[in-house]
């Protein structure tokens, strides 16, 4: 055998599923809505087939595939005094840095790029002074930014988590090291 | 005193020295974990029911360890329903459910989908139950909707939107467009209508119980599809104009100042006073 074929591959989507589903739906809605108008005179259909999809997406983008590929989530919860507050979760350090690279690459860019194709989408709209497509494309535009938001502000709460967790052990460490020293001396 | 002993250690300072050790190990051990930590699934754990959202927000507790094992289940929010067991698990038992001890609470990012699809939809219904018809809860507003969502008002307003357009015989396109962009932009300039007026209300949580208080406005809608009788429609539109009059109500009402309660309310009514013309008004 070539010792060249026996070296370490490289390294593959870990969640092909995941993945797929995740560009899935986004691909769909943007397809859909832009070809859409090639096959069907009737905007409640665009409209809502589109919609479904981004909502579906988001929800996807949201739930699952945030989870899997990039192990963060958040949501919003109302406190026990009615007020609105949101909340992140995220993996340990450890599990964080043994996720997959290429599908936390393809997680945030297929994110971005959604939403830069809506927004082109809705400045066409906009020139073309569609009001009702650019209700379609706000809508959709407004999903993916939402989700970019949330994910964005997660994996900040994550590093910081993860900065203050470290201080904190080396703190307690360092304490715990003192209270020997002095005891045993 | 004794004479003669070799001096053992004084009983204090052994288990003094046992302390420090005891410290020095955990420290070493309790690291990785303490911190909101989930670590990806064993094949054995079961499935955790916590809540969580799309549109839709959890009512997860918080996580931190420090809590996790304080937090207790009374909760304030006991959805009235027997039937729907997940989202009781998720107010406060989810804690409990699953964890494996003190440094690693149950969580939401290693959950199948399976179950987040489940709990999604139970809270859909749940919400909808709340809103809509009578239940004991009503009385305190602020607590009713917690968990508000926004994939049940996306359905309706559709669904109303998709049922005018069908029922009308021109223009179906204006029609659904028309629909639900006075349902939406309707929704959002109530709730900031609330808040101008110096009301407490959060806004996707008022954004949530406009959307299902057209719940009724849909049934009638749909009735008035199957007969086109005109007096059938008009008192089936003031039936269900009534009902979400009155489901939006106590919600509305608690968020604003008592002297401006009609202010608040009044604009409700009028966008449903409107929705229901459109109803009767297509044919």
């Amino acid at each position: 055998m070539d010792p060249n074929q026996i070296q370490a591959p490289i390294e593959n989507y870990a969640n092909p599923k995941t993945c797929l589903f995740h560009v899935l739906f986004k691909g769909a809605a943007l397809a859909f809505y832009i070809l859409s108008a090639l096959f069907f005179n009737s905007f409640v259909i665009i409209f809502v087939v589109t919609v479904l999809l981004a909502a579906l997406d988001f929800w996807v983008v949201k739930n699952v595939s945030g989870r899997i590929l990039v192990g963060l989530r958040w949501w919003n919860e109302i406190n026990d005094l009615g007020e609105s507050v949101w909340k992140f979760e995220s993996l340990d350090q450890e599990s964080l840095s043994r996720m997959n690279k290429k599908d936390s690459w393809l997680f945030w860019w297929t994110l971005y790029l959604a939403a830069a194709a809506w927004f082109i989408l809705g400045v066409f709209s906009l020139i073309r002074f569609q009001a009702d497509y650019l209700l379609v494309v706000g809508v959709c535009l407004s999903l993916n930014v939402a989700n970019i938001i949330g994910f964005t502000k997660c994996k900040k709460d994550a590093k910081k988590q993860f900065q203050q967790f470290a201080s904190q052990t080396i703190a307690s460490r360092f304490q715990s090291t003192v209270q020997s020293a002095f005891t045993l001396v | 005193m004794s004479q003669g002993d070799t001096v053992p250690l004084h009983p204090s300072s052994q288990s003094d020295i046992d302390e420090i050790e005891n410290l020095i190990n955990e420290s070493i051990q309790s690291g990785p974990g303490t911190v909101l930590a989930a670590r990806p699934p064993s094949p054995t754990r079961p499935s955790i029911p916590v809540s969580s959202s799309p549109f839709m927000q959890s009512n997860l507790p918080p996580l931190p360890p420090s809590s996790s094992a304080q937090k207790v289940t009374p909760v304030p929010v006991p959805p009235p329903l027997p039937v729907v067991s997940n989202s009781s698990n998720s107010q406060g038992g989810s804690q409990g459910i699953g964890a494996s001890g003190f440094g690693s609470p149950p969580n939401t990012l290693t959950e199948p989908v399976w179950d987040t699809v489940k709990r999604d939809l139970s809270r859909i219904v749940s919400n909808l139950k709340l809103v809509v018809f009578p239940n004991p809860y009503r009385e305190d507003p602020g607590k009713a909707l917690r968990d508000w969502d926004l994939w049940g008002p996306f359905f309706f307003i559709v669904f109303l939107g998709l049922t005018l357009s069908w029922s009308a015989s021109v223009k179906k396109s204006e029609v659904f467009a028309v629909a639900f962009a006075l349902l939406a932009a309707g929704a959002v300039i109530l709730t900031l209508n609330v808040l101008l007026l110096g009301g407490h209300i959060i806004f996707f949580q008022s954004l949530s119980l406009l959307g299902y208080c057209l719940f009724p406005l849909d049934v009638g809608a749909v009735i008035c599809m199957l007969k086109d009788n005109v007096i059938l429609k008009m008192v089936v539109v003031s039936v269900t104009l009534a009902w979400s009059s009155w489901a939006a109500y106590p919600f509305m009402s608690s968020a604003v100042n008592p002297r401006r309660k009609a202010l608040a309310l009044y604009p409700v009514f009028l966008m449903y006073v409107s929705v229901g013309f459109l109803i009767i008004a297509i044919n």
